[in-house]
């Protein structure tokens, strides 16, 4: 196990910490410090969320649950690059029986089903006979800001940190089928990781693409995540790559990929992670008879990084606003800023274009003039030509919520 | 005799290990003779080097508040712990029907149906609107 960061604290000292250093980050964007004992309470009810030291690889994150492991990358984070680095990256596991130890001699990916020949290819098969690839992606769970949701739904309570990009490199899903032989009439690759549930009736984890989703040469298997090997609880060694589409898919300790001739219909594809067929996944509160249909590609988004809810700004003085900002399926066109609560927009600067599924930095120089109280809001404009909503959107399982971003400052 | 043997052997087997480590000129890791202590060194641009890796999960900490019907959210905590449960928003006693019943039918929690109306109204107690 790696060694600890922190050295716990008693018990005692860490509630004292708690306070001391909770009263102070109380607010609407639910900022954080690394300090033991440290939380952050987010503006929806049960908000409050421990920062832990104590997880393997990883550095200052936000519990969510320990067993099996949710945490919460502190947005903080966000500001600091434009890749999420290893050791902040969230964390989201299904199953509690997760291996804790991978031993990459004996570690083999199965490609089998549907197909020519079955395969069984070795870490350093895969890494040898493929031509790699490398591509910038952001990773976001569906649930990501279920916590913000209106009227509040049931499941994994994120604020907005369940999310990060990261350069991933690996091969194409494509090219490893290929080695297996696709036989004509498959329909479906599905794909699953090592963890299990603790009892034999909990259905195994395990997605689905269609075929020719799964052969479309983006799809790919990474070994390496910002130039180092996943974190354990990221996936180590091998985690499935769907630039673009929700994380559900991006299954972790990928060893099993079944080619199927039929659809699929376990559990985790045909009957969980399923949204309305609506814009946006949108529906009303209670609204019936809405056709489901499987999870799939993201919507765009954007977020303040370096001020948030009760920053204050000098009168007159120039300041640097800046955040991230992501298309989804597709790249940012636009980014826009509103210092008026959304009466007048201002397009923001784009920072450097890592491809189109990758975070993109805005930033745009801003000066309060008069003093008082202002609502600034942010907006992203993909290359679709899909727009974040003023009203954000709504389903009873929490999925994919897309909204005009907004935080209140004030100007002295 | 045999001492030369294990050396020979030894030094085969060394030398390319080595010179494989030039070629790759991978920077070494903390402690590369630890092959368990986590980790993941940095790789070159070139080919991963795959150390096994094991971790220890930390236990969790939460626990259940004292109520009526607490004895049965032991149930809970075969496939998850405390703090799922605690940090969900407040439910009506319904809503907490439902998400026992999903635990039941969805995931197979070995929860006698009887059993249902007490843990949600417990669960109700802890956490519900």
């Amino acid at each position: 196990m790696q060694t600890p960061r922190f050295t716990p604290l008693p018990l005692s000292r860490r509630r004292f910490l708690s306070v001391a250093v909770g009263l102070g980050l109380t607010g609407l964007s639910g900022h954080s410090r690394a300090a033991e004992g440290a939380y952050v309470d987010f503006p929806f009810a049960n908000g409050r969320r421990d920062l832990v030291t104590n997880f393997p690889q990883k550095g200052a994150m936000l519990l969510l649950r320990t067993r099996p492991p949710l945490l919460e990358t502190p947005f903080e984070v966000f500001d600091q690059g434009i890749f999420t680095p290893n050791d902040r990256f969230y964390v989201r596991w299904h199953l509690a029986n997760i291996p804790t130890t991978i031993d990459p001699a004996s570690f083999r990916l199965r490609v089998y089903g549907h197909v020519r020949q079955t395969i069984a290819l070795s870490l350093e098969e895969l890494v040898s006979d493929f031509e790699p690839v490398e591509i910038a992606a952001v990773n976001q769970c569906s649930g990501n800001s279920r916590g913000f949701f209106s009227p509040r739904v049931a499941g994994g309570e994120w604020a907005n940190g369940a999310m990060g990009n990261a350069r991933w490199k690996g091969v194409r899903l494509k090219d490893v089928l290929d080695r297996a032989g696709i036989k004509a009439d498959a329909l479906q690759v599905r794909f699953k990781g090592l963890e299990t549930g603790i009892l034999p009736q909990t259905p195994d984890f395990k997605k689905s693409l269609d075929i020719d989703h799964a052969r479309d040469g983006e799809v790919m298997i990474a070994y390496a995540m910002n130039g180092e090997p996943l974190p354990l609880l990221n996936g180590f060694p091998l985690r499935l790559v769907v630039p673009g589409w929700y994380a559900t898919y991006w299954v972790k300790m990928l060893h099993d990929i079944e080619v199927l001739d039929s659809p699929d219909d376990n559990f985790w594809t045909s009957r969980a992670y399923l949204i309305p067929d609506t814009p946006f996944a949108n529906v009303m509160p209670g609204q019936q008879g809405v056709k489901m249909i499987p999870i799939n590609r993201m919507l765009p988004r954007s977020f303040f990084t370096n001020i948030r809810t009760g920053t204050v700004f000098k009168v007159g003085e120039m300041k640097i606003v800046r955040g991230i900002a992501f298309g989804g399926d597709c790249g940012v066109a636009r980014v826009l800023l509103s210092s008026d609560a959304g009466k007048s927009w201002q397009l923001a600067r784009l920072g450097p274009d890592l491809g189109k599924y990758s975070f993109r930095q805005w930033s745009l120089p801003l000066r309060l003039t008069a003093r008082g109280s202002y609502d600034l809001r942010v907006k992203a404009l993909n290359t679709a030509g899909s727009i974040q909503p003023d009203r954000a959107n709504w389903n009873g399982a929490g999925f994919m919520r897309s909204v005009i971003e907004s935080v209140a400052v004030y100007a002295v | 005799m045999n001492a030369l043997h294990i050396l020979r052997t030894g030094l085969s087997t060394l030398i390319p290990a080595l010179l494989g480590l030039l070629l790759l000129s991978t920077p070494a890791s903390s402690d590369p003779a630890d092959s368990t202590a986590a980790s993941h060194s940095p790789q070159s641009a070139g080919r991963p080097r795959w150390n096994k890796v094991t971790v220890e999960l930390p236990v969790s900490q939460a626990q259940f508040p004292p109520g009526k019907g607490a004895e049965i959210s032991g149930q809970c905590l075969i496939c998850h712990s405390a703090g799922m449960v605690l940090r969900q928003p407040p439910l009506t006693l319904d809503e907490w029907i439902g998400e026992v019943n999903k635990m039941r039918s969805a995931f197979g929690a070995p929860l006698p149906s009887d059993q249902v109306q007490a843990l949600a109204e417990y669960l109700h107690a802890i956490n519900g609107r």
